[in-house]
């Protein structure tokens, strides 16, 4: 199923985030990933929602719907070749740092702490995919816990 | 002031004079200063959904009328709050404007399961158009004239505030002002825009005049933008035929030559078929409903779609758009006639196709409202509906339920009153039409207005005869007593063997029901007193019941099966199977 980003900004209300996940469950879909943040303007939060769907004619329905909401302001559906998606993740490894050394370059990540020989936390920040891609490299075995805030995006 | 005495003052200065409701803890404070002001006149109904649907009723028949009222209803919190829950879930299925406020616990025992607290906005969100609980005395008033903003403009819907105990008495700031003249609410998101745009507009005009075979769909938005005489008028300049929605029935008159009725599950023939064919459909304010449409697949695929809607998140929803109007429907036809682009073609081909359409069951459904009876001579319901509307003059108001009956009220009452069909479409809640029946003659009270039920959603709502008994309020009720759910009882003679579960029902005395509450009553067994008994009701004073007794056996047709194309439309009555439990679950 593709993958979709649906970018609103909203009235920074109680209430609003229980509205729109409220429709996106009445549409019947699991909502992949969805994050809040403060806009450029005092009172208007920014909201990135992922959800996978793919006929056009339902997400823009979707995108129709949220905007009927009194507290939505604009409604826009985002896509990966005219947009920037982009997620943090912080992950604890065990891992030796000697092996750890030689994901530097290739990957975007930042160690937060050592906590031991082998115990480290790391940030890592980029797309879903390359956040993907080093989870995998890294390999399941070696990773503690992990985090991720979710897709924010930005049109190009 | 307190948060009470402002919340009835901005009802007062929204010129609401009703207040349909029903006391209890969380709101006894708001019911006590409205005693004291005496402004308004308090309709207590005997259970919240019936005060609900009062405001539906109000809100709908005033819509027409030169002072349009917005229905307001009261209730408690806790029970008295989730009873409202299905009058507002009706009134957002069909885009009514009415204020629900509801009491609530205090601030500082919220969410702590006090006695009474439900949470009212968790609940009321999905299904009513805004939700507010204003926690300070300063913002009461503001947040009615809001509400009744938001559920009054664009596409209308039910609002609901909830307010809390504490706030209802809590006294505002020293420096508290509020210009109810000069407020305009701030919603950034809220758009409603009825005016058409140019582009839309010149590219609908050309479709219409290239068209071979248009149709023109009138919605519930011709009536709720007081469009009914414009379309006629435009109609008439065209010379296209118009098929009416549930809702958009009585914005035109029934009889009129360029009308062909209900379009629909339970439409009429001529409608259904023309949408077949059509190369054009207008559509006007209405939403493409699945009881409209069926099997989308099949819906209308010749045709190009004109959708004028002043929502915009009906546009390409269940059918695919040509040309989008977001716009008022009033606006929007009255640039159609001003456009001397727009022509006048004869079209007889499809006149005369159309003419064909109505000769497939004239014959039938005029022989059957002749005779009037059907097995064990008893009364069809169809002929009664038929013969109301002629002794009426098809100028009554009506009021009718949900089921088989709504339907042959839908069909054979004879509408030249704008704005007079009510009842429940989208949300199809049986036991709305007593109820709203007494909001409508409110609103409305120098014509006659009949509330028809059948004899289970009768009995859903019956209560609110107490409120008729107490108020005098003059609503001719009449119960069609068929003994059965008559729909459902019709698609389980269609589509499962005529096994009947559920359905058969055992009614009271409803003589001895409306001698208890002294209205006058009559019982019709008989062709022959059907219209008498009907002239009783009119000449009698106040509120009358009559009960006729009903075929069971009587279906509504034609009939487009759940889930059906038009082509699958049956116009006759299939020969019902002998009850076979074995191909039940295939029929199913």
């Amino acid at each position: 199923m593709k993958r979709r980003a649906i970018l609103a900004f909203t009235l920074d209300h109680p209430g609003v985030l229980n509205k729109i996940s409220m429709l996106i469950r009445k549409k019947m879909y699991n909502v992949d990933t969805l994050t809040v943040c403060r806009s450029r303007i005092p009172g208007v939060s920014r909201m990135t929602i992922t959800l996978r769907e793919n006929d056009q004619a339902r997400v823009d329905q979707v995108v129709r719907q949220l905007e009927k909401f009194t507290e939505v302001i604009s409604v826009k559906e985002l896509d990966t070749d005219h947009s920037y998606w982009r997620e943090v993740a912080i992950v604890k490894l065990e891992m030796d740092a000697s092996v750890l050394d030689t994901f530097h370059g290739r990957y975007n990540f930042e160690i937060l702490e050592q906590k031991s020989d082998d115990i480290h936390i790391l940030q890592v920040a980029g797309s879903t995919r390359r956040i993907d891609a080093f989870l995998d490299e890294v390999g399941q075995e070696h990773i503690v816990e992990i985090a991720r805030t979710g897709v924010t995006a930005m049109e190009k | 002031m307190n948060g009470k005495q402002l919340l009835l003052k901005a009802l007062k200065e929204r010129k609401v004079r009703f207040l349909f409701g029903y006391t209890g803890g969380a709101i006894m404070p708001v019911f006590d200063e409205m005693e004291k002001m005496g402004v308004f006149e308090f309709v207590m109904a005997r259970h919240e959904q019936g005060a609900a649907f009062m405001a539906q009723g109000l809100s709908r028949a005033s819509l027409s009328t030169s002072a349009p009222q917005i229905g307001v209803c009261l209730s408690t919190s806790g029970p008295g709050a989730m009873n409202l829950v299905t009058g507002v879930a009706d009134a957002h299925m069909d885009s009514v404007p009415i204020l629900a406020i509801t009491g609530q616990v205090a601030t500082g025992v919220i969410a702590t399961d006090a006695f009474q607290e439900s949470d009212v906005v968790g609940v009321m969100m999905p299904i009513c158009k805004q939700t507010y609980m204003p926690l300070v005395a300063d913002d009461v008033e503001k947040t009615v004239h809001e509400a009744c903003y938001v559920a009054t403009t664009g596409r209308g819907g039910p609002v609901v505030i909830d307010l809390p105990k504490d706030v209802q008495n809590q006294q505002v700031k020293d420096d508290y002002r509020f210009d109810s003249k000069k407020f305009r609410p701030h919603l950034p998101g809220y758009f409603c825009n009825p005016t058409p745009e140019r582009e839309p507009i010149k590219q609908a005009i050309e479709l219409i005049n290239k068209s071979e075979r248009p149709l023109i769909f009138c919605g519930h938005g011709v009536i709720n933008s007081n469009a009914g005489d414009l379309l006629r008028r435009f109609v008439e300049k065209v010379n296209i035929p118009v098929a009416s929605t549930f809702h958009g029935l009585s914005a035109f008159p029934a009889d009129h030559p360029k009308h062909l009725g209900m379009m629909g599950m339970h439409g009429t023939v001529e409608a259904n078929r023309a949408i077949m064919e059509a190369d054009l459909l207008i559509a006007l304010g209405m939403r493409f409903d699945d009881r409209v449409t069926g099997k989308l697949e099949e819906y209308a695929q010749n045709a190009a779609v004109i959708h004028v809607d002043i929502d915009a998140s009906e546009i390409d929803k269940n059918v695919k758009t040509t040309v989008a109007i977001t716009a008022d429907v009033y606006r929007t036809l009255h640039v159609l006639m001003g456009d001397p682009m727009v022509t006048c073609i004869p079209r007889r081909r499809w006149w005369d196709k159309i003419n064909s359409f109505r000769e497939v069951m004239k014959d039938d459904l005029r022989e059957e409202i002749e005779v009037g009876v059907g097995n064990d001579n008893k009364l069809l319901m169809k002929g009664i509906v038929h013969r109301l509307s002629e002794v009426t003059k098809g100028r009554d108001l009506i009021v009718a339920d949900v089921g088989q009956h709504q339907m042959m009220c839908a069909r054979f009452y004879n509408y030249q009153t704008t704005n007079s069909w009510f009842g429940s479409g989208g949300a199809g809640t049986m036991g709305c039409s007593l109820p709203m029946a007494i909001g409508v003659k409110l609103a409305r009270p120098k014509e006659r207005v009949w509330s028809i039920s059948g004899d289970g959603g009768f009995q859903m709502n019956f209560q609110e005869l107490g409120t008729i008994m107490e108020k005098k309020i003059d609503v001719k009720i009449i119960i069609l007593n068929n003994g059965y759910l008559g729909m459902v009882r019709q698609w389980q003679t269609f589509f499962f063997n005529g096994c009947y579960a559920g359905t058969p029902m055992q009614s009271p005395d409803f003589g001895l029901i409306s001698q208890a509450y002294g209205i006058p009553y009559r019982k019709v067994e008989l062709l022959q007193d059907v219209v008498p008994a009907i002239e009783e009701a009119i000449a009698c004073e106040g509120a009358m019941i009559l009960e006729f007794v009903c075929d069971p056996a009587e279906v509504i047709l034609p009939m487009i099966p759940s889930g059906g194309g038009f082509g699958d439309m049956m116009t006759r009555h299939p020969h019902a199977p002998k009850k076979d439990q074995t191909k039940q679950g295939e029929a199913a």
